[in-house]
C-alpha cells in the first residue's frame, strides 16, 4: 500500500487507515521513509555518475564494430 | 573518465567527422546501450538504437561543450529513439513478464499487515539524501542493485522512477494492467531497499545507528 501511494492518490478511507497505521508502526514508517529516499536519489542520479563502475551489460565487440562501420561516411 | 581537453572544443559535429565516431562508441556506447536495454529489453533493438543515436548525433550540432554536456545530449537523443521504438511496435503487444516477475506471496509482512522487523530492518539509512549524492560508492552499489532486478521489473521501475512516467502511460506503453504494474513496482522497491540495506547501509550506517 505504501508503494501504491507513491504512484496514485489512494481513496481517502484508505489514506486515513494508512496514516493511523503508520502512527503505530515504526518499522512501516521507516520503510516509507526509505522508499521516498530511494525515489529522491534516483531522480537526482547524474548521467555520468554511475559510469565509472561500468557495470555489465556492455556492447559486444561485434556490435561496436558494426556501429563503427555504420557511422563511417560511405566515401571514405 | 578523464577526457582530453582538446576534444571539448569541437562543438560542431560536421567538422568532427569520423574520429569522433570511435570516441563516442568508446565513451558513451556502453552507457547508451544500458540505457536502451533496460527499457526495451532486447539486445539487438538496444544495439540498433545506440547506432541510430550516434547517426543522429553525427548529423546534429551540439550546442554546449564538455563531456557531461555531450553525454546529456546523447541521452536526450536516445530517449526519443526509445519512445519512437515503442510507438512503432505499439500494434504488437509485448509478452507479459518473465516467470521471475510473477508476484509471489509476500512474507515480509506479518498477518496483521505490519512489516516484520526481521525482514531486513535497514536501520542504517540516513534521514536525507544529501550526503549520499556525493558518494561514488553509493551509486556503484545502486547500479549493482538495479542490475539484479528481473528485466521486466527493471524496465517498469526505470520508466516510473528514472523517467518519471505516470503509471497510465506505462500501462499503455507495455500493455499492462494497473494491478500488475503496481505489483511490479512494489517488488522493485522492496528488492532495491533490501539490496541497499544489505550492501550499502548495513556497512556504512553502523556508526550512526548501533
Amino acid at each position: 500500500m505504501l508503494s501504491d501511494a507513491m504512484d496514485r492518490r489512494l481513496p481517502w478511507p484508505t489514506r486515513i487507515r494508512m496514516h493511523v497505521h503508520l502512527r503505530m508502526c515504526q518499522v512501516c514508517r521507516r520503510y516509507q521513509h526509505q522508499l521516498s529516499l530511494l525515489r529522491d536519489l534516483l531522480r537526482r542520479t547524474p548521467h555520468s555518475e554511475t559510469e565509472a563502475a561500468a557495470p555489465p551489460p556492455r556492447l559486444s565487440a561485434e556490435a561496436k564494430a558494426r556501429i563503427r562501420r555504420a557511422l563511417d561516411p560511405p566515401h571514405s | 573518465m578523464a577526457l582530453d581537453l582538446t576534444r571539448e572544443s569541437s562543438t560542431n559535429m560536421h567538422e568532427a567527422g569520423g574520429s569522433d565516431a570511435q570516441r563516442w562508441i568508446d565513451e558513451h556506447g556502453d552507457y547508451l546501450y544500458r540505457f536502451a536495454l533496460v527499457r526495451v529489453r532486447d539486445v539487438s533493438v538496444a544495439e540498433d538504437l545506440v547506432q541510430e543515436t550516434f547517426l543522429a548525433a553525427l548529423q546534429g550540432t551540439r550546442r554546449e561543450s564538455g563531456p557531461t554536456a555531450e553525454r546529456r545530449w546523447m541521452v536526450g537523443i536516445i530517449k526519443h529513439k526509445v519512445a519512437d521504438y515503442f510507438r512503432r511496435i505499439v500494434r504488437e503487444p509485448l509478452r507479459e513478464g518473465d516467470p521471475s516477475d510473477i508476484p509471489s506471496i509476500d512474507d515480509d509482512f506479518a498477518a496483521d499487515g505490519h512489516w516484520k522487523s526481521e525482514a531486513g530492518d535497514g536501520s542504517g539509512w540516513p534521514d536525507n539524501p544529501d550526503g549520499l549524492l556525493e558518494r561514488k560508492q553509493f551509486w556503484d552499489v545502486l547500479a549493482l542493485c538495479l542490475e539484479k532486478l528481473p528485466s521486466r521489473t527493471a524496465q517498469v521501475f526505470t520508466f516510473r522512477e528514472v523517467d518519471e512516467m505516470e503509471t497510465d502511460e506505462i500501462c499503455r506503453l507495455l500493455h499492462l494492467s494497473q494491478t500488475n504494474l503496481g505489483v511490479m513496482l512494489y517488488r522493485a522497491r522492496k528488492q532495491l531497499r533490501t539490496c541497499l540495506s544489505v550492501r550499502y547501509f548495513g556497512r556504512t550506517g553502523e556508526e550512526a545507528h548501533p
